[in-house]
């Protein structure tokens, strides 16, 4: 039953397959972070701005988003977005990014409000108006704090991306069910899937590991 | 007649139901240095802030340069860009090096050639003795060389007024000598300048005027001699004995 070389063979054997799910996944997940990062940091602004309509339009965002499960938005955006005649792969990459957003945002708030307000103040005593003075002094600080928690946010939007195969996206985990059934050997695809996922996580942390090292160089 | 400078009237200030400023009135003429004492919490900070357009005043007048600045309709950033402010913290931009936290305003606010901008801020950084940090970061620097970066960073927008608070209070006391000295400079080229400090010999040695503040107002005021020597409000002699 746990056979390992017959889970090598399969490895070995599949291995063009899973390289195309692979490049779908990773695909989906750069791109719903990347779009969940813009995202989030808009209603992270939003959340600071001290302006009440924006707390409000950015408190019911993050509630929606966290207050339902994932699959749910991503059917909803899957079948919402079908109709406008979007591809299933962008579809998933929008609901992808809606939901890491809403984490992405209170990353952000947290990181944004981290930094000591006398950077602020300093900006605005010397004639900066608020919105420079935020992308120039405040965001890169906070930017930099937030990179351990974004590292992490990708890592589960990484995961999370093996949702996308219930709307027929042939994602890492899409093929490694279809290639289950199709031969009556699940346990050893899933075994498979699960190590690429693995790979994919131990490769990326080490990246973010690296990048922040490169980032606190100077200070 | 020396120019008015900056004109306060009747000036409010409440943070909810705490009224930190009642009615306060100052007058700075040009090249006037202004040292403003008083215990904590008596509102020195808020007046500072108030002139800087920080805090927003809840009633009375501001009147910079012969103008009254309306905060509704005056646009507050060229305001400041006039009346530059040291903090008590420093506040230095933590993840920009010397040259970089001296030069930033000149470029993106008045939109400085980078290397006019970059001429100046070393001609300004070798003024307060700091010409070889230029490339260091703020976290590497002791509180005394910080507090003169961020005075550089000041005047790199060539203010017409100074305001410092307690600009010396979190310096270790051997550090307080190089930032009063580099002060007493800036106000014997003619600055303007309010300071709130509880350095009785630079106030002694440069202040104009010692302005006494207690619970929101202006209390008594004078010359150094007349305030420190021949205080006559009961409150002043308290105070300044309990900080001797
Ligand atoms: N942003 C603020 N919100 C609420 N209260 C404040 C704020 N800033 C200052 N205060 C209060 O105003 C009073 C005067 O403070 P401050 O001007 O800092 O005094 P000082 O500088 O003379 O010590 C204090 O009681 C302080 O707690
Ligand atoms: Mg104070």
């Amino acid at each position: 039953m746990f056979d390992i070389a017959h889970i090598l063979d399969v490895l070995i054997e599949s291995y063009p397959l899973f390289m195309k799910g692979l490049w779908i996944t990773l695909k989906l997940t750069v791109v719903s972070i990347l779009i969940g990062t813009g995202i989030g940091l808009v209603f992270a602004l939003f959340k600071i701005s001290g302006i009440k309509i924006l707390n409000w339009i950015a408190n019911i965002y993050i509630a929606l988003i966290r207050g339902t499960p994932l699959i749910v938005q991503i059917f909803i955006f899957y079948f919402g977005l079908a109709e406008l005649g979007i591809s299933a792969f962008w579809s998933a990459a929008f609901g992808l990014a809606m939901h890491n957003g809403a984490y992405i945002a209170e990353i952000f708030r947290g990181s944004i409000q981290s930094v000591d307000k006398g950077q602020m103040e300093a900006g605005r005593s010397l004639g900066m108006p608020y919105g420079l003075t935020m992308r120039r002094i405040i965001l890169p600080q906070a930017f930099k704090r937030a990179l351990p928690p974004l590292g992490n946010q990708f890592i589960i939007g990484l995961k999370d991306s093996s949702l996308a195969s219930f709307i027929a996206l042939s994602e890492l985990f899409s093929i490694a069910t279809t290639q289950g059934s199709r031969t009556f050997d699940e346990m050893t695809y899933l075994i498979i899937v699960g190590l690429y996922y693995l790979i994919l996580v131990l490769l990326f942390t080490l990246l973010v590991n690296m990048l922040e090292k490169k980032l606190s160089a100077g200070e | 007649m020396k120019r008015e400078m900056i004109r306060i009237e009747n000036l409010k200030k409440s943070f909810g139901d705490l009224e930190v400023l009642k009615e306060v009135n100052l007058n700075v003429n040009e090249s006037d240095v202004v040292v403003l004492i008083g215990a904590s919490g008596s509102g020195k900070s808020t007046l500072l802030r108030c002139i800087n357009f920080l805090e927003i005043k809840n009633g009375g007048k501001i009147v910079i340069e012969g103008e009254e600045v309306d905060p509704k309709s005056h646009n507050l950033n060229e305001v400041r860009q006039k009346v530059g402010m040291v903090f008590q913290h420093f506040n230095l931009f933590a993840h920009k090096t010397v040259l970089e936290n001296v030069m930033e305003a000149p470029v993106m606010v008045k939109n400085e050639d980078k290397k006019e901008a970059e001429k100046d801020a070393r001609i300004l950084l070798d003024k307060v003795g700091l010409s070889d940090k230029a490339d260091v970061y703020p976290a590497k620097l002791s509180g005394g060389q910080k507090q003169r970066v961020a005075i550089a960073r000041a005047l790199a927008m060539k203010p017409d007024i100074m305001l410092f608070d307690e600009p010396t209070s979190a310096l270790d006391p051997e550090l307080v000598g190089e930032v009063l000295a580099t002060m007493k400079e800036l106000a014997q080229e003619g600055m303007t300048m309010v300071v709130v400090t509880h350095e009785m010999g630079f106030a002694k040695e440069v202040a104009d005027e010692v302005v006494y503040m207690h619970d929101g107002q202006i209390w008594e005021r004078g010359t150094p001699s007349e305030l420190f020597n021949n205080p006559k409000e009961d409150r002043t002699k308290d105070f300044l004995s309990s900080i001797l």
